[in-house]
């Protein structure tokens, strides 16, 4: 009963995500201005980006940003780990919330609202030059630098909980393709179970399809975990209406509540 | 003792089911029971609107006198800012009640906040007025 209830929430949120620019268009009832451009003339990304509210604010189109259904075993559908091979599965069953690596401050490899540039929060922003794609993530205070002017993958880095991505154009749609994970991080925060291994490879499209409009789609392949790759159903962020993030550090300041919790009831 | 001033409404309360917005970045349920709902009335001590996520702490006295303190953690400063929170808007000493989720570990008098009334009958979420959007 609580799982269809779950599967059901999920199910309604996933229909919003995919529908927000059909609404948040509709409302507005004018037609946004043309994606700017920059002066080598390909789209210009830049700007702070969110679903049009923080976490627990309201959206332009009604309804709200709350969690994704997760923790305790939790999962809604489609996601990564349904694509699981029956290894994968089974390693998954020995996990917990409790084992998520965001408790200690550990990014996610992709992000709790499947969207990369948000991380394990709702907000992120773009700045964009002619080398350079640079994602700024607001919680967990991370950044990605991802190079936009044909150069090769660097290959001396260390392996990292975000990857190392390198971008491409393809007409108006900004390609960032990446690799090199670490092991260590998982797909979402917010205690669900989404290992993944370091064979995991990003694809995500970027689009600006108006001023106020970014669509990312995404693909995920990991053949050492998953059994097929999973497409991303289609994000769609619009323009928030302020120009700069704010400083979300972590700590896991509640680690004695958790430490406590454990001691009290074991395996729990 | 604690039943004199600590309300425990042990309904089966999943945070999921009631869309609680437990949105913590990692899982606030390996720290808190959703299943354990807790109202509190008392008076703030502090609010902390601080990274990564706030706090109000409340001096709460029981039916004795003692005073016992409580902190329910709320939502990120950043959020709770541009949902229309303003740093000033609940002080020291202002008269509340506070209904939320207590920690797993009964222990620490810890929880997290679902809701905050204040005296004159304004409510703030986890994450503030919830008037959204925000600057």
């Amino acid at each position: 009963m609580k799982r269809s209830i779950l599967t059901a929430m999920a199910a309604a949120a996933l229909v919003w995500s995919t529908a927000g620019t059909a609404r948040l268009a509709a409302q507005s009832g004018t037609p946004a201005a043309k994606a700017p451009r920059t002066a080598d003339g390909h789209p210009d990304l830049s700007g702070v980006w969110w679903r049009g509210a923080d976490v627990g604010g309201k959206l332009p189109g009604g309804g709200s940003i709350t969690a994704p259904a997760g923790g305790r075993g939790a999962t809604p559908p489609p996601t990564f780990v349904n694509l699981y091979s029956p290894s994968a599965a089974a390693k998954a069953k020995t996990l917990s919330d409790k084992d998520d690596p965001a408790l200690g401050c550990t990014n996610t490899a992709f992000g709790t609202l499947n969207v990369s540039l948000f991380d394990v929060g709702a907000v992120g922003q773009i700045v964009q030059t002619p080398k350079f794609l640079i994602m700024l993530t607001e919680t967990y205070n991370s950044f990605q630098i991802i190079p936009i002017d044909g150069r090769p993958r660097r290959d001396a880095v260390p392996p990292s909980n975000r990857g190392d991505g390198i971008g491409h154009w393809e007409g108006d749609t900004l390609v960032v393709d990446k690799t090199n994970f670490t092991d260590t991080s998982w797909i979402y925060a917010e205690g669900r179970v989404s290992f993944h291994s370091d064979a995991l490879h990003m694809v995500e499209r970027y689009r600006r399809v108006d001023s106020n409009t970014l669509e990312i789609e995404a693909t995920l392949e990991d053949p050492k975990v998953l059994t097929k790759p999973w497409v991303v159903p289609k994000q769609t962020l619009v323009l928030a209406p302020f120009d700069q993030i704010m400083e979300l550090a972590c700590s896991n300041e509640t680690q004695s509540l958790i430490e406590g919790a454990s001691k009290q009831a074991p395996g729990k | 003792m604690k039943r004199t001033f600590l309300a425990v409404l042990a309904a089966a309360l999943g945070a999921l089911v009631t869309g609680v917005p437990a949105w913590a970045h990692h899982s606030f349920a390996a720290a808190y029971d959703t299943t354990n709902a807790i109202t509190v009335h008392g008076v703030i001590s502090q609010v902390l609107l601080r990274n990564p996520h706030s706090w109000f702490v409340i001096d709460v006295k029981d039916a004795s006198g003692k005073i016992e303190q409580w902190s329910f953690e709320a939502g990120t400063p950043s959020g709770m800012i541009r949902n229309g929170y303003k740093p000033d808007i609940i002080k020291q000493g202002a008269e509340v009640t506070i209904k939320g989720f207590r920690a797993r570990d009964a222990s620490q008098n810890r929880g997290m906040l679902r809701e905050l009334t204040t005296a004159d009958g304004k409510s703030y979420g986890m994450f503030g007025p919830q008037e959204g959007p925000g600057k």
